[in-house]
Formats: C-alpha cells, sequence, structure tokens
C-alpha cells in the first residue's frame, strides 16, 4: 500500500511508498519535507542501500589513493615491468615471472601484495589504477550520457514535429544495436584513429575515448524515457501558463521542464554509471576500451585469462572488485531510486 | 613397419601383439589420427594457402614440380625433385629454369598430369591472387601482363606436353627462384578448375593424400589419394595413416590438454601452449614432447627515417639495453635470445658475437647513457603491437623499457588481422613496433629482400618496416645486386659474404632483433614421436605420421 505524498511546488510528482505500519511517522517526518528532502529521508532509511554506498565510496576512495599505494607502499608504478627481478617471500628469494613465464602469486607483502601479472606488474598497484581508469571512464561516460540524454529528451520531447521526429528515429538508430557490438565497433575504430572533431581532439590511446564511445551508446536509454516525461509535462497547466507570461522555447525547457525531469535523471545516473563500469570491462576485455599498458579490471581479467589454471588471482582479484563495485552501485541506485520514485521500475540494458 | 607386416603374415595375431607391446619403438601401418589447430586455414585451396595451417595438408596432396626433404632439422632446407626428374638446370645467365616433369603421374581424380598442369597452375595462382604470387610477377617474364589481364598466357613459361619439359625464362637472375618452385600453390591442378579460390572443395592434386569432408573452421579429413604411385617418387614418403583428421578450435588451452590426455594426437606447432599448463607439459609428456627451432627471427623494428630512431645512437640504445631474458620468459621460454637477423638456421648466420655485448646481459645505465648522447631523450614514440599473446606482452615491455631509458613511449595495440597491413602503410610511418619474420623458404635473400633492401620499401604491404636503405645493403641484396643472383645450390659459396652483411647490418642496429622462436613439438603417446618431423618450411609433416 502506498500513499501519494502530494506534487510539488514546482510540479514534480511523487509517491513515498512507505509501509502503513510507518505511516503516522511517515506523515509526521514528511511534513514541511521538500521532495529532495523526502527522498533523503526515505533512502536514510533504507540500510542495504546505505551500506552498498558505503561499499562503493571505499572502492572509489581506494582507488584514489592508488598512487599513494604505488609509491608509498608498493614502490612500483603500475605499467613498471618487473620480469626478471626477484622477489623475497617467507624468507628466500623467488622469481616475479619465472623462466616459463608464470608470474608470483600473493606475497601477501608489500610489495606484489596481490601477486604479478606476466609482465611482472604489481598486481595491487594495478587492480587501484586499473580501478581509477574504470571509474574515471564510467563517470565521464555517464557525464556524456546525463547531459545528452535529458538535452535530447528533452528537446525532442517538448518540440514535437519534424525534429522531434528526426531525434527519435536517430535514438532508434543507435537503439537497435546492441550496446557491445556497437561499443567494439566504435572503440576498435577510435582507440586507433583517436578522435578530431573540431576543438575535441583526442588520442586513440586517451581514457577519454571509451568514455565518449560508451557516453553515446547509452544515450537512448535515458533520452526516450526523458522525452516521454517531457511529452507528458508540456500539457501540462504549469507549462501552459509559462508560455502565456509569453516564456520563451529555451526559458521553459530550462525553467520549468528540467527540474521536473531532474528526479528522473538523478534515478538514471547510478544506473548508468554501473552499466558503463560494466560496459568498459567488456570493451577493454575485447580490446576496444582501455588501451594498454593502462590497466581497467576489463584489460586485468583479459591478461589473466590464458593464466587461469596456474594463476587464477590474475582474473580473480579484478574479477571481484568489478562485481563488488558495479554491485554497490546498482543497490546503491536501487535506493535512490526508491527514495525518488517508489513505483519507477527502471531497468537498463537488454 | 614391413617388419611388422611380415611377422603378422608367419605368426598368429597374438603373437604380433605381444612383439608389438614388447617393442615400444614398433610402429603400424594405417589408422587414424587427430591434429588440433588452434587458428583455421586460410584456404585449402593451394592456390590461396598461405599460412602453416594450410600449407600442411597441402604438402600432402599437392606435391610440387620442387620440394624439401622430408627431413628434421637444418637437411629438411634441402631442395630435391617432387614433380620434376631433377631439380632444374639454369642458364649461365641465371635467366633461365628448365625442368622435366615426371611421366606416368595421375592426379587424384584418376585423369594423366601434363607439363602444361603446371603452368596453369601457375596462373591460376595468379589470378585468384595468392598472397605470395609477387615471386612470380617479380621474377617471370610476361607474368605481370598475365595477372593484369592484359595478355592470355604468362609467355615466360612454356610447357610441352609430350617431352614433359618445363621452361621458364626470368627478368632477371633470381637465386631462390628454385624455392619459389616448392611452393605448393605452384603445384600441377588440371586444367579447367576454376581461376577462383575454392576453400571448401579444392582441386585434385598429385601427393600421397586428398584433402576432403571440408567443414570451414570446422573440421576436414586428409584421406589416401587412391591414384598415387606408391614410392614413384624418391624421397617423398607415401605417409602411413590411412585418414588424419583435422579440427578447429580456438580454446589452445583444452587443444593442449587433449593432446596430453591422449584423446587427440598433435597440437598445432603454431599454436603457443599457455603457461598455465606449460610446467606439467614435460612431465605429463615425458618423451612426446620438445621444442623446436624453425628459422624465424622476431625483432622490433625501429624507423630509421624519423626521430628518434633516425640517430643511430638511439638505436644503439635499445638494441643495448634490452632485456631478451625478460622477453624469453614472456614467450614462455620459446625464445633464444640473439641479435643477428640471419637465424642459426639459415647460411649467413653470423658465429661472430653480438657488436653490442651479450645479448642475455642488457645494460641499462649505458642504454640511458646513449639516449641522452643522441639528443633525443625525451622524444615521444608511439610503440606499435599485436593483440594476441605473447607479442602484445612483448609490446608492453618493450614501451616500459623505452620510458626507462628516456623516451616517451606510449603503445597502440590494434588487431592481429589489420597488423601488419596497417603498419607497412608507409603513409603512417610508425616509429618503433613488434615485428618478425618466419621463412618462406631457407634462404637468407627471403629475409633481405624483403625485410631491409631498399628497393623492398613500398607504398603498402611495405614489411622494411625499418625503411633501411643502406647502399652497402642495397648493392649485395637488391634486385641488381651481386647475392640477389646466387642460386639456393651454391648458397654456401658465398656464406661468408651473408655473414658479413648480416654483421654489419647488426653494427648498423637497423632493428633490434631480440630472439629466435623454438616451437612446441607435441604429440600423443599413440603417435610415434621420433618418426613425426616438426620441418623447418612445412610445420608438421603429416607423411611422416605414424601410429606405434
Amino acid at each position: 500500500m502506498v500513499i501519494d505524498s502530494g506534487t510539488s511546488a514546482t510540479g514534480t510528482e511523487f509517491s513515498s511508498g512507505i509501509p502503513t505500519e510507518l505511516l503516522g511517522e511517515a506523515r509526521e517526518r514528511a511534513s514541511g519535507l521538500g521532495p529532495y528532502q523526502l527522498a533523503w529521508w526515505r533512502l536514510r532509511r533504507n540500510r542495504a542501500a546505505l551500506a552498498f554506498g558505503a561499499v562503493f565510496l571505499l572502492v572509489l576512495v581506494l582507488c584514489l589513493l592508488a598512487p599513494v599505494y604505488a609509491h608509498d607502499i608498493a614502490h612500483t608504478g603500475p605499467n613498471d615491468n618487473h620480469i626478471t627481478q626477484t622477489v623475497k617471500v617467507g624468507g628466500k628469494l623467488e622469481d616475479v615471472v619465472n623462466s616459463i613465464g608464470l608470474p608470483i602469486g600473493p606475497t601477501w607483502h608489500s610489495r606484489f601484495f596481490l601477486g604479478a601479472d606476466t609482465n611482472g606488474r604489481d598486481v595491487a598497484v594495478r587492480l587501484l589504477y586499473g580501478g581509477r581508469n574504470s571509474l574515471e571512464v564510467g563517470i565521464v561516460a555517464t557525464l556524456i550520457t546525463m547531459v545528452l540524454a535529458t538535452i535530447v529528451g528533452v528537446v525532442a520531447g517538448y518540440s514535437g514535429g519534424l525534429l522531434d521526429g528526426l531525434l527519435t528515429r536517430a535514438l532508434d538508430v543507435i537503439w537497435a544495436y546492441p550496446v557491445v557490438i556497437l561499443g567494439v565497433a566504435l572503440g576498435a575504430i577510435l582507440a586507433v584513429s583517436g578522435i578530431d572533431v573540431g576543438f575535441v581532439k583526442l588520442k586513440g590511446s586517451s581514457l577519454m575515448v571509451p568514455a565518449v564511445v560508451i557516453g553515446i551508446v547509452y544515450v537512448p536509454y535515458v533520452a526516450k524515457p526523458v522525452r516521454g516525461q517531457v511529452l507528458g509535462l508540456r500539457e501540462r497547466e504549469f507549462i501552459e501558463a509559462a508560455r502565456v507570461q509569453g516564456q520563451g522555447t529555451l526559458r521553459i525547457m530550462f525553467s520549468e521542464l528540467l527540474p521536473n525531469v531532474g528526479s528522473t535523471v538523478i534515478v538514471f545516473v547510478p544506473l548508468m554509471l554501473a552499466n558503463a563500469v560494466l560496459l568498459e570491462a567488456g570493451l577493454s576485455y575485447l580490446g576496444a576500451g582501455v588501451q594498454p599498458p593502462n590497466p581497467s579490471w576489463g584489460t586485468m581479467i583479459a591478461d589473466g585469462i590464458s593464466s587461469i589454471p596456474a594463476a587464477i588471482h590474475l582474473v580473480l582479484v579484478p574479477g571481484i572488485m568489478l562485481v563488488l563495485a558495479v554491485l554497490s552501485i546498482n543497490v546503491f541506485g536501487d535506493g535512490v531510486r526508491d527514495a525518488l520514485d517508489p513505483r519507477a521500475k527502471i531497468r537498463i540494458g537488454r | 613397419m614391413r617388419r611388422l607386416r611380415s611377422a603378422g603374415v608367419l605368426g598368429s595375431v597374438l603373437v604380433l601383439a605381444l612383439a608389438m607391446s614388447a617393442c615400444g619403438k614398433s610402429t603400424k601401418a594405417g589408422g587414424t589420427a587427430t591434429v588440433l589447430f588452434g587458428t583455421a586455414p586460410d584456404s585449402l585451396d593451394p592456390g590461396m594457402a598461405y599460412t602453416t595451417q594450410a600449407l600442411e595438408p597441402d604438402q600432402t596432396a599437392y606435391i610440387p614440380m620442387l620440394t624439401y626433404a622430408h627431413v628434421a632439422g637444418t637437411a629438411g632446407g634441402k631442395l630435391i625433385p617432387g614433380l620434376a626428374t631433377a631439380l632444374p638446370t639454369i642458364s649461365a645467365d641465371g635467366k633461365t629454369y628448365t625442368m622435366t616433369m615426371r611421366h606416368g603421374l595421375v592426379f587424384s581424380n584418376g585423369r594423366p598430369v601434363k607439363a602444361s598442369n603446371f603452368t596453369y597452375a601457375v596462373e591460376r595462382a595468379l589470378k585468384i591472387p595468392w598472397g605470395g604470387s609477387s615471386f612470380i610477377t617479380d621474377n617471370v617474364v610476361g607474368s605481370e601482363a598475365f595477372a593484369s589481364g592484359s595478355a592470355k598466357s604468362i609467355s615466360g613459361i612454356t610447357a610441352d606436353d609430350a617431352t614433359g619439359q618445363i621452361t621458364i625464362k626470368l627478368k632477371a637472375p633470381y637465386g631462390a627462384f628454385d624455392n619459389v618452385l616448392a611452393f605448393p600453390s605452384f603445384a600441377p591442378v588440371p586444367k579447367g578448375t576454376p581461376f577462383k579460390n575454392e576453400p571448401t572443395n579444392p582441386p585434385p592434386g598429385v601427393g600421397p593424400y586428398k584433402i576432403t569432408n571440408i567443414v570451414p573452421n570446422v573440421s576436414y579429413q586428409v584421406v589416401r589419394n587412391p591414384y598415387w604411385a606408391k614410392e614413384a617418387i624418391p624421397g617423398i614418403p607415401s605417409g602411413s595413416l590411412n585418414t588424419i583428421n583435422a579440427k578447429i578450435s580456438s580454446n589452445t588451452t583444452a587443444n593442449a590438454l587433449a593432446v596430453l590426455g591422449n584423446s587427440a594426437d598433435v597440437f598445432d606447432f603454431a599454436d603457443t601452449i599457455p603457461p598455465s599448463i606449460l610446467a606439467q607439459v614435460p612431465s605429463r609428456a615425458s618423451g612426446r614432447y620438445e621444442k623446436v627451432i624453425k628459422n624465424s627471427t622476431y625483432y622490433f623494428f625501429m624507423n630509421t627515417k624519423t626521430k628518434p630512431f633516425s640517430s643511430e645512437l638511439a638505436r644503439r640504445a635499445v638494441i643495448v639495453g634490452l632485456d631478451r631474458n625478460a622477453i624469453a620468459r614472456l614467450g614462455s621460454g620459446f625464445f633464444t635470445p640473439a641479435c643477428h637477423l640471419l637465424p642459426p638456421g639459415i647460411i649467413g648466420h653470423p658465429t661472430g658475437p653480438c657488436p653490442y655485448g651479450d645479448p642475455t646481459k642488457p645494460e641499462l645505465a649505458k642504454a640511458q647513457a646513449l639516449v641522452k648522447e643522441s639528443g633525443m631523450a625525451g622524444t615521444p614514440v608511439t610503440v606499435w603491437g599485436e593483440m594476441r599473446s605473447p607479442r602484445r606482452q612483448f609490446v608492453d615491455y618493450y614501451t616500459s623499457f623505452l620510458n626507462q631509458i628516456g623516451f616517451k613511449a606510449t603503445e597502440k595495440i590494434i588487431a592481429d588481422a589489420t597488423y601488419f597491413p596497417t603498419i607497412g602503410n608507409l603513409k603512417l610511418n610508425p616509429q618503433t613496433g613488434f615485428a618478425d619474420w618466419n621463412e618462406d623458404f631457407p634462404n637468407p635473400i627471403d629475409f633481405y629482400g624483403i625485410l631491409i633492401a631498399g628497393d623492398a620499401i613500398l607504398p603498402t604491404n611495405n614489411q622494411n618496416f625499418s625503411q633501411v636503405n643502406d647502399p652497402v645493403i642495397n648493392a649485395k641484396v637488391n634486385t641488381l645486386g651481386s647475392l640477389y643472383k646466387v642460386p639456393t645450390s651454391s648458397l654456401s659459396s658465398v656464406a661468408s659474404q651473408w655473414q658479413a652483411l648480416d654483421e654489419y647490418t647488426s653494427k648498423k642496429a637497423y632493428t633490434a632483433v631480440f630472439g629466435y622462436a623454438s616451437f612446441p613439438k607435441l604429440a600423443s603417446n599413440r603417435l610415434d614421436f621420433s618418426a613425426a618431423v616438426l620441418h623447418t618450411v612445412f610445420g608438421w609433416d603429416w607423411l611422416t605420421f605414424k601410429l606405434k
């Protein structure tokens, strides 16, 4: 059973989804709260979401501290090869990479804490740098998606007519391709040639290349729901009132429509981030994402695949981090969605 | 083999079985073996086939006019007559080759073989076109006109069906031309065979076997050719097995495990045994596994036409500091550290030391000093590499190394299939990257004429990635050079000249050679391992396969 929390001053609609047993407390606490305060109040009550949010924050902080770990603890960079060097483990010297190319496993010491990869690089250092790269790509891609999708969705939904038709068909064209195939195709091309469009100049090895690719392929997944919401909003009285007051199209879009689709956009952010991190890992695994020698969780898994029978840590370690990051973002995102719009059932990907 | 058959006639089956089990080295004729490949052949049609995965089966079904001795080691590089009665006679000016087709040969469809079938095969290979057709168009009179469609036949090749005599006229002497005649792509095929690639229905040929039941990218069979005149051609084994099943699966770990577990018989030498199972191979495959060196050179090219490697000091820095032991480990121990372009199995391989010190003892500090001295410190370098393992790992190491000695290196890794065409585009002008060369035939000109000679610099499909155009080298090895003209059969007479040239090339630091590859020879315990030859040219020589 749910109760309506009413309509905000800006016209944004929310429904609380608060169970009946909490109804009294909800009424008491909710009275006088704005929509976002109400959402925050709901989110605070969702302990699972908060716990996974904390896990994600921890992963993020660890990854941001990668240079500190590399410099002060492991004393090696993410791309430094130590193939023919040795390391002391349990009082005896061991090859970092042995004569047939097998790397050392976890030493549980500061050097090669999680072992080495086939190039004798410290897995722990690469894991943290890889996480930085994966999250950086994911965050930038999400920003690109959200900005482009919001603009396209609002413009298409409010304008209607030919412009709406053109934008919607363009979205359909992107939507028609499975994201991984489209991502691989774009990523593989751009990884060699880079991007050189007007003032945007990116080298093929730049982390921004996969970010742009991922950001673009996910635009329809957000733009279409935004457009759908705008189609409904543009017929509402407050929009009509704005028109009667003589407000221009751009102003109506910016000051009337945008705040009203804000909650939808916010709900999408963690979901898109999780999907972007996953797609980045997939593209990097296939060689179309983060370019070597830069690490990412996807490239680390790809590098470790052939060593599974003897050095499974090369796949397990980045795999676990990837699962942890994506799971935590997803659960936290679900919490955010429930807090902002408990009736919504948003899922990304296919 | 014959001894066993006699025993079978004289004794009972039980006695035979006991005798066989008691004698570990006994082999039996007939039977079936399974070969596993990680990569599919480019085409089983000899008119198109150019990869080892294709040439291995084609060697059993398409015997060329000349071929190689079916023995292991460098002796396998010796040319012997195939369908020709003898090695060709070469005119004094080195421009005319004459040979005679054996009498009484028949194709696997029962039709007789004529001398003109050789001409037809050459024409077909040019029209398809086969990847190595330039061996003909660069050398044979009238072949370019035929390939371009402006002539109806190759004027430089004449064949007399009555006598079996074939005469080939070259534009200029080319010492390795008899090696060219040993490609299965120029093995006779019946007239009327379409001038197009027939990957699932390859034409009849002359050989102990024929290829059948082809399922593209999945499997095919090699079965006995009923028309093969047994032992009619000296030096060419008739093969012991009745059937060879070839299966293709990209999971090389599973392939290696299958051969280790004896559920398949032969592991493709061109595939890499993953390090993760390599450790168990010597113990699990005792007596049926070894590393075999084939003639190949692995190196990093350094573009001499652009910074920083236009500086000889910068190139020397790379050669001095490169840790070849590290690369050998990345290659799972399948690389022998080296510095010279010509590998040991090729005539002309220098016997002297490397000009810049022991290749197994890198001198990082010296390399850093050389980079500083060259004035190229801090120069941005793009390192090109392939995706597949361990080649990408080589490039990862190399990039890290270049940064260590003072350059500002970044990587550009691209798909395997497009790598060499991409870096072979002269417009791209790549600075440095991975390269390798596996012999087409055991002749130093196959290395120098393609990788180092000035006239080998081409606008597209360039293989002279370092863009070396050195007058000293050119005077010896380009189309007008003296060594270019020396026939393969006389190579030993100029071995010292080749050695001197290769030492000169190493001294000029044109390429950072890091090693010669060895390959895994791994078979099941059903197969007679000592009899099975991993041939220097053919790869696995299927005609030597026998069951124990």
